[in-house]
């Protein structure tokens, strides 16, 4: 047992590295795409918000593998040249774009939990809608929106799991190489796997829970 | 019409009808079952979760931080492929009991956490109240505490079966035949992912409508009902 920790750990540092990688651009650009989203859907724009309504539910009424399909597989067979994606790219367009619908709905929710009379009385100052948003509700907002948002960041590190199907050599792809050369250390080698997901999660998943007891809670249907 | 089949050549999918059938009755049952054996779950660990003996709230919390911390898909190969060597049963599961456990132990603590906020979120002067009128346990559970958390814990718990049903495309990873199965055979016999894999995002995205709807209409029933009582 201590043999195969021994000699596998290297294969399943670097999965982890990857993961790491693929995870934080994902969260990088997922949140921002997110955050245009959510600030778009608090607004007035009807058939603007409408049709990202239909984008949000579409992403969340599919699961990621097939999204992950639809990027890497489907996209390419339009035959339109930009939409070829090498494997690394489509893992990494494919959980930005499941991260945005979550992060849209956080800060939506945020921004809606701020009170009306706030806005209110920005406006009565003279304030514009900008200096509003920019100056008023998003200070306090952002607060708001820490807890959940640890939230989906755990959800997008574990979503990096199933990019293995396409070949990336991240943590759990890792982790079936190194079951190749010991197929007989199979607990070993899941456990270890599990492990460092988990090293990598809580943290994060406890950030969440302390900014939760410091800011408050918003309800967010995830 | 032609340009359509341009596109999405429906008269493939239609050849493959009975094969997309099978795989949905099998998402169908699987998440079913999983979805049952949850709320088992689910509700023997609130239950633990909320006890004031130290053990077996600790014992609790360490199952959801475990499962909320992991990958589905890591849960899922440790208990196919890891579990089988250590001498628990005489067998080996079959893909489809093994992807069922797996779902289940996995959505069981989502739910379990789900359960918890509902008993907690009703409020503690009922629970005194029920105790200086001389209610027991049970009858302060049945009568006071249950019937209000039922009602604030169903659209959250229509959402988390919405998300096992996604999460069960992952037990096609070993093996199982279910609808993204079905996707996955399409594309290698005919080449053509399009049909494949937006047919069955389609049909995953209908399942998700039905119950994201019957959460909206429960929540609209039951905020009534509930905001009645307190």
């Amino acid at each position: 047992m201590s043999e195969t920790i021994l000699f596998t750990f290297p294969l399943l540092l670097k999965g982890l590295w990857w993961t790491f990688k693929i995870s934080l651009w994902s969260i990088a650009l997922g949140s921002l795409l997110g955050f245009i989203v959510g600030v778009i859907r608090t607004s007035r724009l009807k058939i603007l918000n409408a049709t990202l309504g239909i984008y949000i539910h579409c992403l969340r009424g599919t699961p990621f593998l097939i999204q992950l399909y639809l990027i890497y597989f489907v996209l390419p067979a339009t035959e339109v040249e930009w939409l070829k994606f090498e494997a690394l790219p489509a893992a990494v367009i494919a959980l930005s774009l499941y991260t945005s619908t979550y992060v849209a709905e956080i800060v939506r929710a945020s921004i809606e939990a701020v009170p009306k009379g706030q806005v209110e009385a920005a406006r009565a100052l003279g304030m514009s809608k900008w200096q509003t948003l920019w100056h008023v509700i998003l200070p306090q907002a952002v607060k708001l929106m820490i807890p959940p948002m640890a939230g989906v960041y755990v959800i997008v590190i574990k979503g990096t799991s199933v990019v293995s199907v396409i070949g990336i050599t991240e943590l759990v792809r890792a982790g079936e190489q190194a079951a190749l050369r010991y197929p007989n250390e199979l607990i070993t080698l899941y456990g270890l796997v599990a492990l460092l997901y988990f090293i990598y999660c809580y943290p994060v998943l406890r950030l969440g829970r302390w900014a939760e007891a410091k800011f408050g809670r918003i309800e967010v249907s995830l | 019409m032609n340009f359509l089949l341009d596109i999405y050549n429906y008269r493939i999918i239609a050849e493959y009808l009975p094969l997309f059938y099978e795989g949905l009755c099998t998402t169908l049952k699987i998440s079913f079952v999983s979805l049952l054996a949850s709320l088992a779950i689910g509700t023997i660990f609130a239950c633990l979760r909320l006890s004031t003996n130290p053990i077996l709230w600790r014992l609790a919390a360490s199952y959801i931080q475990a499962i909320r911390a992991t990958p589905l898909l890591v849960q899922i190969y440790i208990i196919y492929f890891a579990l089988p060597e250590l001498p628990i049963l005489d067998r080996r599961l079959n893909e489809i009991e093994g992807g069922i456990l797996a779902l289940s132990l996995n959505a069981g603590a989502y739910m379990c956490e789900i359960i918890r906020a509902g008993i907690q979120s009703v409020s503690k002067g009922q629970v005194e109240g029920a105790m200086s009128v001389g209610m027991t346990y049970i009858q302060r559970m049945r009568h006071v505490v249950l019937p209000q958390a039922f009602a604030r814990v169903i659209p959250p718990l229509l959402g988390q079966t919405a998300i096992l049903v996604k999460d069960s495309s992952l037990v096609s990873f070993i093996g199982v035949f279910e609808l993204f199965s079905a996707g996955v055979t399409v594309m290698a016999e005919r080449l053509i992912p399009t049909e494949a894999f937006v047919t069955v995002a389609l049909v995953y995205l209908v399942i998700y409508l039905v119950l994201l709807s019957t959460s909206n209409y429960a929540q609209r029933r039951l905020a009534g009902a509930g905001s009645g009582v307190i």
